[in-house]
């Protein structure tokens, strides 16, 4: 008969009360208490003074930065528990809104992009704001745009296309780009993204995209052309190639016997392996 | 002569799937040419070459599983059936990569001769980690088909899973787990519409997943937060809400293991000494939870978590996680009060009943439930009937057909045996 083996040692889990209890001492050690936080977030919501217990810790400016950033991440995890922390939720939301003026700013930064995300009123009016006078800014413009585009509305759009037009720095022309993704009248400033050789690669590509998705047509027609353009990007044209083969009238491009031929061009030319891939497995399928 | 093989008692090419869990099959005479006898003795065999999936096979409902069956088949065209199932560690990495041989003695001294044969899939779930190129382009590939562009019926997944009406259908409570397990499945049934051979990966969070976040997988993020991916992957137009792009700053080196999350086994004691599902849920805090807020971005959030597509292999893992708990504590059984948390001090809301109907596949938009319910019913299979159109909280525990072979879901994971 088989030896029966030892039964192995269960890892231990501290008591929620424990844990919570070193989360919130602040003469305790700040790896511990983050630790010790993270491990409380399995049950904050489950009663009114643990709860009250997290959110003083994290609306304190006194505590480490260490520490309040694992209570928001504590708070954010036991969010989930949708049901469970209802109750918990206007606090908070109020909280969040406070710590979008913390002098913390990555608080500030991950505070806002959950607010955002909610499509909270107040953080949107505080971003575009801060859009409009620097001075007043929580976030970077870049963060700013980003997170109007969780709620893209006329208001953002019209900020948006400004920051186009002049933009701070490149990240955030993308990011305004981005935001305009989503407005069916940016589509020929899209097609103009996309054709201009001397724009950056990344607007060019994400160009691509948004006018794939807003005129998926319009798009497929710039994309043969980049793909018969001697002249263009390698990169362009591949991420041409992953739309047409994804998501293009397949009937059509099977039919369209230049640009087959372009695509040929492409896999013998190129010396990336996987574009040379893309461009075999798009021929085959069209029976070359 | 010649015989038919049906996988899943069926002739479709889309029921040709297997996973850990016994699949019912059948077997019957097409052509009797070639014999005089009332029946024939049948000798069935798996063949698969190198890296590819294989099954074993059993004739009843019981027993043990083996490499060979002999059956004896009527010639007058009677099904006999048995059952299939995938080999414990073998899973296929190729639509069609295991080859099942019906094979006829008809002398004693001549060699069997082959009578029939079928190609299958052993189609797992598998770590990121452990997928071959060819699978992973496969499952991109097919994730980026069902969003096209957002206006493919990944919206539905979207828009399950963002109001806070809809989000009390399956959080905070105790359906949070088979709510998740039947979103999954519905979403893994609609990329296998695409791609058959896909099954859903799972994000094992507790450890390092370099090879998911490349380029060629489920990207890169750059400072400002976006994802980037490489040309050649279809990720690149991903779009919700007429958003495109996704969002997701990790707070963490992704080339390590994440910290502040329970591993596999701490999450594994939560269910304390007696090993209660009441107990074992708090997962949904940590270390679920936990792995959401490891990054800014659309996943930090419930309202906007499954607008990256990463939400899903998260998920994969939190409800692999859960069938390895059940395994290892026989919690299969609905009617085991510890396989579930029925009655809770103040009781379940509606939908986290185990005879509850479940959001929004149930098609109910009237009070309390929320008032639209997106996508409709839950994606059928050609491999099982479980859990069907309208599950039910109870449908979703016994997933692979322990108890009921009936209840088998149509997945199973890499490193969770049958039970």
């Amino acid at each position: 008969m088989p030896k029966k083996s030892a039964k192995p040692t269960r890892p231990q889990v501290r008591a929620t009360e424990t844990s919570l209890s070193v989360a919130t001492d602040p003469k305790g050690r700040v790896a511990d208490r983050v630790t010790a936080m993270a491990e409380a977030s399995m049950t904050i919501c489950e009663d009114d003074q643990s709860f009250r217990a997290v959110i003083n810790v994290l609306r304190d400016p006194k505590e480490p930065f260490e520490v309040r950033n694992a209570a928001l991440q504590a708070l954010g995890a036991a969010a989930f528990r949708v049901i469970e922390f209802a109750p918990c939720r206007s606090d908070y939301i109020a909280t969040l809104r406070a710590l979008a003026e913390d002098r913390d700013p990555t608080l500030r930064r991950r505070a806002l992009g959950t607010l955002a995300r909610e499509k909270d009123g107040y953080a949107q009016k505080k971003l575009i704001e801060g859009l409009k006078n620097p001075d007043v800014a929580l976030v970077s413009p870049e963060k700013a745009l980003q997170f109007l585009s969780y709620d893209p509305h006329a208001e953002a759009y019209a900020i948006a296309r400004e920051f186009v037009k002049k933009p701070p720095n490149d990240e955030a022309k993308a990011e305004a780009l981005r935001l305009l993704a989503a407005d069916p009248k940016s589509a020929p400033l899209f097609e103009k993204v996309l054709r201009d050789k001397d724009e950056l690669r990344d607007n060019r590509q994400l160009a691509a995209s948004a006018l794939y998705s807003l005129n998926p047509g319009k798009f497929q027609k710039h994309a043969r052309a980049m793909l018969l353009d001697k002249s263009e990007f390698e990169d362009i044209q591949a991420t041409s190639l992953t739309a047409l083969a994804q998501f293009g009238d397949q009937e059509a491009v099977g039919k369209d016997e230049p640009l087959l031929k372009g695509i040929q061009k492409l896999g013998a030319k190129t010396r990336s392996a996987k574009y040379k891939k893309n461009a075999r497995q798009f021929l085959a399928r069209h029976g070359r | 002569m010649k015989v038919e093989l049906q996988i899943n008692n069926s002739v479709s090419a889309l029921a040709r799937f297997v996973t850990w869990a016994p699949s019912p099959c059948r077997i019957r005479v097409t052509d009797p040419s070639g014999t005089t006898a009332t029946a024939v003795t049948v000798q069935l065999s798996s063949v698969s070459t190198a890296n590819a999936g294989a099954v074993t096979f059993r004739q009843g409902t019981t027993g043990a599983f083996a490499n060979t069956l002999s059956l004896a088949v009527p010639v007058n065209g009677t099904s006999v059936p048995f059952f299939v199932a995938g080999k414990f560690g073998q899973p296929s990495t190729a639509n069609g990569d295991v080859k099942i041989e019906a094979r006829v003695k008809f002398a004693p001294s001549t060699p069997p001769t082959l009578v029939g044969s079928t190609t299958l899939m052993v189609r797992i779930r598998k770590s990121t980690e452990s997928l071959t190129t060819a699978e992973r382009d496969r499952f991109v590939n097919a994730f980026g088909k069902l969003n096209n562009q957002g206006q493919g019926r990944f919206q539905d997944f979207r828009d399950m899973h963002a109001s806070s009406a809809a989000l009390a259908q399956a959080h905070g409570a105790a359906g949070f787990l088979p709510w998740h397990r039947a979103y999954l499945l519905d979403l893994e049934r609609e990329l296998q519409a695409i791609d058959p051979s896909v099954a859903l990966p799972y994000w094992r969070f507790d450890q390092a997943a370099p090879k998911l976040f490349r380029l060629d997988f489920f990207g890169v993020s750059d400072q400002n937060g976006r994802v980037q991916f490489s040309n050649t992957n279809p990720l690149q137009f991903w779009k919700t809400d007429g958003f495109l792009g996704i969002n997701r700053s990790p707070f963490f080196s992704t080339s390590q293991a994440p910290p502040g999350l329970f591993n596999e086994n701490q999450t594994f004691t939560l269910g304390g000494p007696n090993n209660l599902y009441r107990l074992f849920r708090r997962m949904e805090g940590n270390p679920h939870g936990s792995a959401h807020v490891l990054f800014g971005g659309f996943i930090h959030d419930p309202p906007t978590a499954p607008k990256d597509p990463l939400f899903f292999l998260l998920h994969c893992n939190v409800d692999r996680l859960w069938a390895k708990w059940q395994l290892q504590n026989s919690r299969f059984d609905q009617s085991v009060a510890a396989a579930y948390d029925s009655n809770p001090p103040n009781g379940n809301q509606i939908g986290h009943n185990l005879l509850d109907t479940m959001w929004p596949w149930n098609g109910v938009t009237t009070p309390p439930r929320p008032p639209t319910a997106p996508g409709g019913t839950l994606a059928a299979s050609d491999c099982t009937s479980a859990p069907g159109p309208q599950p039910r909280v109870q449908d979703c525990l016994d997933y692979h057909g322990a108890i009921n072979p009936l209840a088998r879901m149509g997945f199973d994971y890499d490193d969770v045996r049958f039970a």
